[in-house]
């Protein structure tokens, strides 16, 4: 049944549409406009023609930096499940109240420092006469090439998402039954056995949705490529960067944009439908 | 320790920090009996079920199950199955995966884990739900996926902890019913823990009521509700008129309880001197009504009548004696029509000396 839309809902509602509206749907769609224009002489021409698209879909490194780009925020997103969910299981189940606070506070302190200061820090610690060399140094280790690696971006993903994907584990463990806990264990399922046949299955919607977050976070981010990886490997972000330096091609740029935009929305839909599944009424 | 002792508890102590839960519990279950464990919230009923279940350690004091000391064994290496008060299905299971559970962890294989989850269904008539969601059932079947988890494996022995307190009137007495036949039928016995008098008379072979962490009585329910074996009892059941006062003896040999209401004759004395404080309790059902002052009755006590209340063919007079004491009385319609009920009329009440029953505590 649907209800007449009222005054009252609608002055409440209103500054978030005009927001969606001004700030998400007009760039997209000025995006998606964009992306049929074309460049002549390092100038913009409006017009309608598909060759940003199949320039863009018909080259090699269009494709390699895709597929560079969902694996490292796919292997984000696996990683940061994994290292973070001990973490959460003892926030949320091991710790008393007083220590899970102080612990909860510990994960939203990274925030206070931008993440471009926290990727500069990883430097230090990571560069060729940096920290962890020192160290291995003096035990006659190394050095070994740890900044401008693969590896290197990933210590910046998790950087990034580590602690919101804590925080957001920990947000959906307190919310499991205890008592479910218990009847797990009371129908001789063991401790380790019930993490995997209770703990998980009842907080899935909240770890498929910090997973997704970590995807989202690393699926788009330039930071930790540019200043951690050294641009080897080429992501998207990167990708766009490079576009629209080279010859003012905005609208390569917009069919990259719109390529990520695209794969976002389904990774989510796709995420948000198996978090979701079988969670009828 | 009797042969037929399943469970015994010896010198129990439950505390939590500085609470103390149970105080010395000493009792034992035997095997194949429905027991039912009865009292108000926070009277350790449900402390004293989850430590047989081993989701609680003792303080003090040993558990034995069948002979074998039990403390230090985690829930999950006990065979001590326990349906929950809000049930505790497995939300992301259908019901035939949340039947299988327990089989599953025990490695059962999985041709036999179906055939004896499908046995169960059926036994429990929801053979035709088997693939669907928890959310999709109703409150009686859910009710009845969580006992066929708990029995699918057979156990010597399930804990109850309030499972039908959810249920509308109709369904609980229907699923009571399910209760005991299931219970007579397997001949597994049966812990049940309940605030309800009316569950825990109606199902249970034998009832233990409790109080602040203590036994107050362990009984037949038909025992229990004759002869309570304290004030307290007497009290919670709520179906006596009780009276304190000091045992008298008279020349003739019979006894009687001196109250500020009057004194009362009994019979039923064994082991109490004259002079001691003792309650007299007497079943409302047994308490009389007349009119005039009944001529020959030993035991009359005048009282105002202050209510009324009709359930059923039954109805309950409520009066009030001197010094405020209120009696009840109930009876069947066809009793009370020759008498003149009207509130604050004066009636004489009166019973006789052989139903009277001696608590020997004041």
């Amino acid at each position: 049944m649907r209800r007449p839309i009222s005054l009252y809902g609608l002055t409440f509602s209103l500054p978030l549409l005009i927001w969606q509206v001004l700030f998400f749907v007009f760039p997209l769609l000025f995006l998606v406009a964009l992306s049929f224009w074309t460049v002549k002489n390092f100038a913009l021409r409006p017009g309608f023609d598909t060759v940003n698209w199949t320039t863009i879909y018909g080259r090699a490194v269009f494709w390699q930096a895709y597929g560079t780009t969902l694996a490292l925020a796919a292997a984000a997103s696996v990683l940061t499940t994994v290292l973070a969910f001990p973490a959460a299981y003892a926030i949320a189940f091991k710790l008393s109240d007083t220590a899970r606070r102080w612990a909860v506070f510990l994960m939203v302190i990274p925030f206070f420092t931008s993440y471009l200061v926290r990727v500069y820090s990883w430097q230090i610690f990571l560069s060729d006469n940096g920290i962890f060399n020192a160290i291995l140094g003096w035990i006659g280790l190394g050095p070994f090439a740890m900044l401008n690696t693969p590896g290197a971006t990933m210590m910046g993903y998790l950087t990034l998402s580590y602690p919101l994907v804590v925080l957001l584990q920990v947000f959906s463990l307190t919310f499991i039954d205890r008592t479910l806990i218990e009847a797990a264990h009371n129908l001789r399922c063991g401790r380790l056995r019930t993490v995997f046949e209770v703990i998980i299955p009842s907080a899935r919607t909240g770890l498929v949705i910090a997973a997704l977050f970590c995807f989202i976070l690393s699926f788009g981010d330039f930071v930790s490529p540019v200043y951690l990886g050294g641009g080897k490997p080429t992501t998207l972000s990167i990708l766009i960067t490079d576009t629209t330096k080279s010859g003012q091609q905005w609208p390569r740029a917009a069919v990259i944009a719109l390529s990520m935009i695209g794969t976002l929305m389904i990774v989510a839909f796709t995420a948000v439908t198996f978090a979701y599944r079988g969670k009828t009424k | 320790m009797t042969p037929d002792t399943l469970v015994s508890f010896e010198g129990v102590v439950k505390r939590f920090g500085g609470f103390v839960a149970v105080q010395r519990l000493d009792f034992e279950i035997r095997k194949g009996e429905f027991l039912a464990i009865m009292g108000s919230s926070g009277c350790g009923k449900t402390t004293t079920l989850r430590m047989l279940a081993g989701l609680e350690a003792p303080s003090e004091g040993v558990i034995r199950l069948s002979g074998q000391p039990v403390n230090d064994l985690p829930t999950w290496r006990r065979d001590t199955p326990m349906v929950w008060q809000s049930l505790a299905l497995f939300p992301f299971l259908n019901v035939r995966e949340n039947v299988e559970f327990a089989l599953k962890m025990r490695g059962t294989p999985k041709a036999e884990r179906r055939r004896r989850a499908e046995q169960w269904l059926e036994r429990m008539h929801i053979g035709e739900f088997a693939e669907r969601n928890i959310s999709q059932l109703s409150g009686g079947q859910r009710q009845r996926v969580a006992l066929a988890r708990s029995l699918v494996v057979e156990p010597e022995i399930l804990l109850l902890d309030e499972p039908l307190s959810a249920l509308d009137a109709a369904l609980k007495v229907r699923m009571q019913s399910v209760l005991k036949n299931l219970q007579r039928e397997t001949g597994i016995t049966f812990v049940y823990v309940t605030h309800s008098q009316s569950e825990a008379f109606s199902m249970a072979d034998r009832v233990v009521i409790m109080s602040r962490g203590k036994i107050e009585q362990i009984g037949t329910p038909q025992d229990i509700y004759r002869r309570p074996g304290t004030r307290f009892v007497a009290e919670f059941l709520g179906s006596s008129n009780i009276f304190q006062g000091t045992l008298a003896r008279d020349a003739q040999g019979g006894s009687a309880l001196e109250t500020p209401l009057g004194s009362f004759a009994t019979e039923n004395i064994t082991g109490l001197e004259a002079g001691a404080q003792a309650t007299m309790t007497v079943l409302d059902t047994k308490t009389h009504l007349a009119a005039e002052r009944p001529a020959g009755e030993r035991n009359v006590l005048a009282a105002r009548m202050i209510g009324e209340e009709f359930v059923g063919s039954v109805a309950t007079i409520y009066l009030e004696a001197a010094g405020g004491q209120e009696i009840r009385v109930q009876k069947g319609h066809d009793q009370l029509a020759a008498l003149p009920l009207e509130i604050g009329r004066e009636l004489f009440v009166h019973w006789n000396p052989a139903d009277a029953h001696i608590i020997a505590e004041a």
